[in-house]
């Protein structure tokens, strides 16, 4: 009673609650990935939900390298990674997106809060899972294969990425909130037209880190971590241009350390 | 203590006030003693230098930034004000406008004489302040803000809590902050409607004194406590003292006037400015019970956006069949709840300079007492361009009014004057009555630079 009780009061409880879960299930995934070696036969998860986080994250991650012929690589399907992008979409982008589901959470009449709150999600996690597909996709069976330097290059962007007018005026957009007709298919239409100008924002904005984490490799679940934390960080904050030099920093130390690592001998 | 500025007291301050003012213009406009960095500290169009273009609005630090704000000013001018040979216990004096049509206008050194020798006048001004013109009755609301219960929220008493974790979408501005404080700056206009000129004119600071001392007779006359949330006790604000020196002082810090060691003369209703004992402050109320708040409820909302461009505007609210009843349940003063119309999503590049009376259900053809009985607010835009400004480094926002209309539907209700399946909000701009063979001057004719209001709803809190 207590759990709905609180789920009344706070209508994007269940939003939270699912980004926790995304996040549970790729850390299970890649305990399990690890606890297989990573050759995992494909077969096995393909029809399972951890196949998105395991086998799927793994052979992408990977490439060819595994050889384990898990899953979409390049030469998959396009649409077998959409679970693996949207489930990284959901725990990585959605978090930075928090004050725009609240908006149209609490903005909407009482009854359609929880409905407006899943339709914004449907079309800003279908833009960020359409990039995915498109665009991360081939970068991450490219990147790991490159003998580190990819990560390092990638965070390096990222951060110049950080400094352009184009990032500070995306990033700007995605604190930008629309009026929401509250009834009928106008209410749908405007959360939708919310969401996508939300979404586009942020892809504007974020694409260069979620790039980052698509190249990461080994290690991947960290830098999803990390990066999570900077794009929300930056996202929430109402100093846009300050947050984003900060994150430039960060993303340049972060550069500066891997590349560092990879040329140092070991 | 600080005195009002009619008061002999605070006449005498007043005169070392224009001396001392005249002084810091003299400074180089990189000290930051001087004027120009003082005024620049609540805001600039240059350039910033160290701490400027830091004021607070729309959450709750608005009050306790611009009580620090006020109180190093003081001490820069006092400080003036012993080296030009006047008395070191000198204060800021304040401008009640609440008290009576007299106290309504600017005090006479702010625009006599009306030249340049004069370091207390501005003279773009809007006209009839410099004057000598009182501010629309309507403006009066001071009543209206003491009554409020809360510190924490947006049509409460200090606006919204503004944590870094607690991000926002739209401003949380409190109701005093929306009027008297933004109706007061826009209506006496010049450098005044601008944040990132206001503090250019004298008379900001006498008003924002004014500001202060609401809010100190709030927690002290009224007995309403402050936030205690360590996201706001402890969250420090970086001036220049006396000397130059840079100094902080937390919200925690300024809790309460004597805590800085001045207090405001206080003066009872009906314009006596004689200086009389303070009462004994009434005990604390009990803190609020823990406990999540719950979020708003929306039962209603306008459809489409609507432009303010100068003309009466009527915006149409449906409210939702499923919460006909609940409105008026809520609306009741028995009723826990609280029944609340918002303006949401206000944007436009510039201020209008006008200022706005919010109505309920107005006549078609209203009496002089249906305006009074139908009157929920007052709306003006200080601060606007900023929340479209491309180079500010603040988050865009829309603009967001919240009135508490309860009583008002209660009324209606009461005299068979309510629709139930829908109420309409009427924006009026507020003119100024002139006296017989006065002239009203142009500020009040005509169309204005747009001002977009997306939506008006009615929602219902816990």
């Amino acid at each position: 009673m207590a759990v709905l009780r609180a789920i009344g009061r706070r209508p994007t409880l269940w939003v939270e609650l699912t980004v926790a879960a995304a996040w549970l299930a790729l850390l299970l995934g890649e305990g399990i990935a690890r606890g297989y070696g990573g050759a995992v036969v494909a077969g096995s998860w393909q029809s399972g939900p951890l196949w998105i986080c395991t086998t799927g994250l793994g052979a992408i991650g990977h490439g060819a390298s595994h050889g384990a012929g898990a899953a979409p690589s390049a030469s998959a399907p396009l649409l077998a990674g959409t679970p693996m992008w949207g489930l990284m979409a959901l725990a990585m982008m959605v978090p930075t997106a928090m004050p725009a589901v609240g908006h149209v959470a609490g903005k909407s009449l009482y009854w359609r809060r929880r409905r407006a709150a899943a339709e914004f999600l449907a079309v800003f996690l279908g833009l960020w899972t359409a990039f995915g597909l498109l665009v991360l996709g081939p970068l991450a069976s490219w990147g790991p294969a490159r003998a580190g330097f990819a990560l390092p290059i990638a965070l390096a962007a990222a951060a110049m990425w950080q400094l352009t007018p184009l990032k500070l005026r995306a990033l700007r957009a995605c604190h930008r909130s629309r009026p929401l007709p509250p009834r009928g298919w106008r209410a749908t239409r405007g959360v939708a037209d919310f969401a996508r100008h939300n979404g586009t924002a942020c892809l504007a904005s974020c694409w260069a880190m979620m790039a980052a984490t698509a190249v990461s490799g080994p290690g991947r679940l960290l830098w999803m971590g990390a990066l999570t934390g900077v794009m929300t960080v930056e996202k929430l904050s109402d100093r846009p241009r300050t947050a984003s030099r900060r994150g430039a920093a960060v993303l340049a130390a972060a550069a500066a350390g891997v590349a560092a690592a990879v040329l140092l001998p070991q | 203590m600080r005195h009002e500025a009619r008061s002999p007291r605070g006449q005498e301050a007043l005169q070392h006030y224009a001396t001392a003012v005249g002084a810091m213009k003299d400074r180089h406009p990189e000290d930051p003693t001087s004027w120009a960095y003082q005024a620049a500290i609540h805001g600039t169009e240059s350039n910033p230098l160290s701490l400027q273009k830091q004021c607070e609005h729309e959450s709750w630090f608005f009050f306790p930034w611009h009580r620090i704000y006020l109180y190093y000013f003081e001490q820069i001018v006092r400080k003036a004000v012993v080296d030009g040979g006047g008395p070191g216990d000198w204060t800021l004096p304040y401008w009640n406008y609440d008290i009576d049509g007299a106290h309504a206008s600017l005090p006479q050194p702010f625009y006599d004489p009306a030249d340049e020798s004069n370091p207390l006048y501005v003279g773009n001004r809007n006209r009839r302040y410099n004057e000598g013109k009182p501010l629309p009755p309507l403006l009066q609301v001071e009543a209206e803000a003491l009554a409020l219960r809360e510190f924490i929220g947006n049509a409460m008493f200090g606006g919204g809590n503004r944590s870094p974790h607690r991000p926002r979408f739209w401003g949380q501005m409190g109701l005093p902050e929306r009027s008297p404080h933004g109706t007061v700056h826009v209506e006496i206009g010049g450098l005044m409607e601008n944040p990132e000129k206001a503090a250019q004119d004298p008379i900001f600071w006498l008003h924002h004194a004014n500001i202060d001392r609401i809010w100190a007779t709030w927690n002290e006359r009224e007995g309403k406590p402050n936030p205690t949330e360590s996201g706001w006790l402890d969250h420090r604000f970086e001036f220049f003292d006396a000397s130059g020196t840079k100094a902080s002082l937390s919200c925690g810090e300024v809790n309460a006037t004597h805590l800085l060691g001045y207090t405001y003369d206080p003066l009872p209703a009906g314009g006596n400015v004689e200086e009389v004992t303070p009462p004994p402050p009434p005990p604390p109320p009990p803190p609020p019970p823990p406990g999540t708040p719950s979020e708003p409820k929306f039962v209603g909302a306008s459809e489409e956006p609507v432009s303010l461009t100068g003309e009466p505007t009527e915006v149409p609210v449906e409210i939702d069949p499923r919460a006909r009843e609940e409105v008026l349940e809520a609306a009741d003063p028995e009723d826990p709840r609280h029944l609340y119309l918002n303006v949401e999503e206000i944007r436009g590049e510039k201020n209008p300079g006008r200022v706005y009376a919010m109505y309920l259900n107005l006549p078609r053809e209203p009496s002089s007492s249906d305006y009074d009985s139908h009157h929920i607010g007052n709306l003006a835009f200080f601060g606007i361009e900023r929340t479209t400004d491309p180079d500010a480094d603040e988050a865009p926002h829309g603009m967001r009014f919240s009135v508490e209309v309860g009583d008002v539907v209660r009324a209606l209700h009461d005299e068979a004057d309510w629709d139930r399946e829908g109420l309409r909000v009427c924006f009026r701009p507020v003119v100024p009555e002139e006296s017989e063979g006065g002239e009203r001057s142009d500020r009040y004719e005509g169309e204005h630079e747009p001002v977009e209001i997306g939506r008006v709803s009615l929602s219902i809190d816990a």
